[in-house]
């Protein structure tokens, strides 16, 4: 690919204290592309996604964002970049309705007499429009409370969001757990709708024969290292896999001969 | 109807019905007088006020024991301070003493990740102290002058035989409700009650909405107790002793959920109403003035049944 990527990591090391949480990382991420970021727990992938929403800071190493380098690490320079990160138990407050979670932290709102009041024909209009698209039941009002919502409604609500906001990145961080089969498959559908709006969508997941199907390509973390990095054309999920089974091992060995 | 069996405030306007219709039945020649009515009605607007405040506070999940102490603080500012800075100077000062408590808490609160029970707790003692330390136990006045300076009646003398209390409750409960349910610091307050983690996902800075329902909380606080001694310009040390307690009564029967996030502003008025009738109606019947504690704890402990059992009905997590 010729174009600049959208995110690029240059040797990256984390130290939590004395402990080595990522190795010399590079990856590339570009715009338009769904990659799988696969990983047994404790692998980094988690550690290496929150230097990209800007909660970690990385001891070492260089992240650029559209070409340019990030300087500062702060969750809301990342959202105001346009980085979102959807999460399964985080995200929606129960106790607000729709609309109102929809908009958190960038409400629309509109003077009366030179006070910003909440713009809540827009709120519901735009929100429920949205959140149609990626399926959510016709009975369901944007004046409803997440609450009410199932596990896939709830993503349905997040993913919407980011792509409201013109968001350019959207990390998902496990989305499919806890979620039925086909909620499951509604939010993997979800996730190429995205990537086919042009936007780079990072995916987190455990199963690497779940997101092969899906992505473009596959970063695979072990021990705080990139082990593997490949499209899915020319690796197989089986392939893929034995890499994971055999862990970094398979790297060291190649290191020690 | 099904909006008003959704809202929080649902079961204490059952609680007032069922309050009145009891007090009618067995004390109809003492309860409806012009008297009891203006008492009760008084006493409601001034711990309203509080209670306000308080649920403000329990919305974003925290809880402030102060707001008694910062009342009778805040009362005894205003008055031991008008000699020399005049009624509308010594408002100011008293009101940003007020501030200036809440804030600290708040910070403490935030900044020091403290439970605030434990932060408020240690507020309730130090204001209580400074009150005691700087009233040197004695009593003070207003002056003639001041009692009759424009603004001290505008805030505690009475409009058509309705005390001024009751006029200001109006609106700054109005206030509320558009500033709660209206604006972006609503949503952004109601939606750090509701999960904090999930708020400061969205770019929601928690710490600033918490520290500012401390400051309006304390700023409520005080202007309740402002208002109490612009009626009556006399400090006591024991100003506003005990008055967390009816406060976050009043603001629990009025369905605030300690689990934080919901809450009701018309619900916590009621809840004022229904803890102060008590006092005065158990008074009124002769019934020894230590027992009305033991009623609203009870009135407490059954709201709390109700109100949690009402939002499982609902659905809601609780």
């Amino acid at each position: 690919m010729t174009q600049q990527p959208l995110i690029q990591v240059k040797n990256l090391d984390l130290y939590f204290g004395a402990f080595h949480a990522l190795k010399n990382v590079s990856v590339d991420f570009n715009a338009g592309e769904l990659i799988g970021l696969v990983g047994d727990n404790g692998a980094g992938k988690t550690t290496l996604i929150r230097v990209l929403c800007g909660i970690h800071a990385p001891t070492k190493g260089e992240v650029f964002f559209d070409g340019r380098k990030v300087e500062k690490f702060h969750p809301k320079l990342a959202i105001d970049q346009g980085i979102e990160t959807i999460q399964q138990s985080v995200g929606l407050c129960d106790n607000l309705s729709i609309a109102r979670n929809f908009y958190l932290g960038r409400e629309p709102v509109k003077r009366i007499l030179g006070i910003p009041f909440l713009d809540f024909a827009k709120m519901r209009e735009k929100s429920s429009r949205v959140i149609r698209q990626f399926g959510l039941r016709e009975n369901v009002s944007a004046d409803d409370e997440v609450e009410r919502l199932s596990g896939g409604e709830r993503q349905s609500v997040k993913i919407g969001r980011a792509v409201e906001f013109k968001n350019r990145v959207v990390i998902m961080d496990e989305p499919t757990n806890h979620l039925s089969v086909r909620e499951r498959e509604h939010v993997n559908e979800l996730a190429v709708q995205l990537k086919e709006q042009g936007l780079l969508v990072i995916y987190i997941t455990h199963d690497i024969f779940q997101v092969h199907k899906l992505a473009d390509r596959v970063v695979i973390m072990e021990n705080g290292e990139k082990v593997a990095d490949a499209s899915t054309d020319s690796m197989s999920a089986e392939a893929l896999e034995d890499v994971i089974r055999q862990g970094g091992r398979v790297v060291e060995k190649q290191e020690a001969v | 109807m099904k909006y008003l069996v959704r809202s929080q405030g649902f079961g204490a306007t059952v609680g007032v019905i069922a309050m009145l219709a009891v007090f009618t039945v067995i004390d109809f020649s003492g309860w409806w007088t012009v008297q009891t009515l203006s008492n009760v009605t008084q006493f409601t607007a001034i711990l309203a006020l509080v209670a306000l405040g308080q649920a403000l506070v329990i919305m974003t999940k925290e809880i402030d024991l102060s707001v008694g102490s910062i009342y009778g603080l805040t009362g005894v500012a205003f008055i031991t301070l008008e000699p020399s800075l005049g009624v509308p100077g010594s408002l100011i000062v008293a009101l940003f003493i007020a501030a200036i408590a809440g804030f600290v808490q708040g910070t403490a609160v935030v900044k020091g990740e403290l439970p605030s029970m434990i932060v408020t707790l240690g507020g309730l003692f130090a204001a209580r102290g400074i009150i005691y330390v700087w009233t040197g136990g004695s009593v003070h006045n207003f002056s003639p002058d001041a009692r009759t300076h424009a603004l001290t009646r505008l805030l505690g003398g009475e409009l058509f035989g309705i005390a001024a209390a009751i006029y200001w409750v109006g609106i700054i409960s109005l206030l509320l409700s558009i500033m709660l349910w209206g604006t972006r610091f609503g949503n952004r307050l109601l939606a750090t009650g509701g999960s904090r983690e999930s708020a400061e996902s969205r770019g929601v800075r928690t710490d600033r909405v918490k520290t500012a329902a401390f400051v309006l909380c304390s700023l409520l606080a005080g202007f309740a107790g402002i208002l109490t001694l612009c009626n009556q310009p006399q400090t006591h040390v024991t100003l506003g002793e005990n008055m967390e307690l009816e406060a976050i009564s009043a603001a629990v029967i009025g369905g605030c959920l300690l689990t934080g996030g919901r809450g009701s502003i018309l619900g916590v008025i009621l809840g004022a109403l229904i803890v102060v009738s008590f006092r005065y109606e158990l008074i009124a019947l002769g019934a020894p003035s230590s027992w009305y504690i033991t009623f609203v704890g009870a009135v407490l402990i059954v709201a709390v049944i109700f109100n949690q059992k009402l939002a499982r009905f609902l659905g809601h997590s609780v």
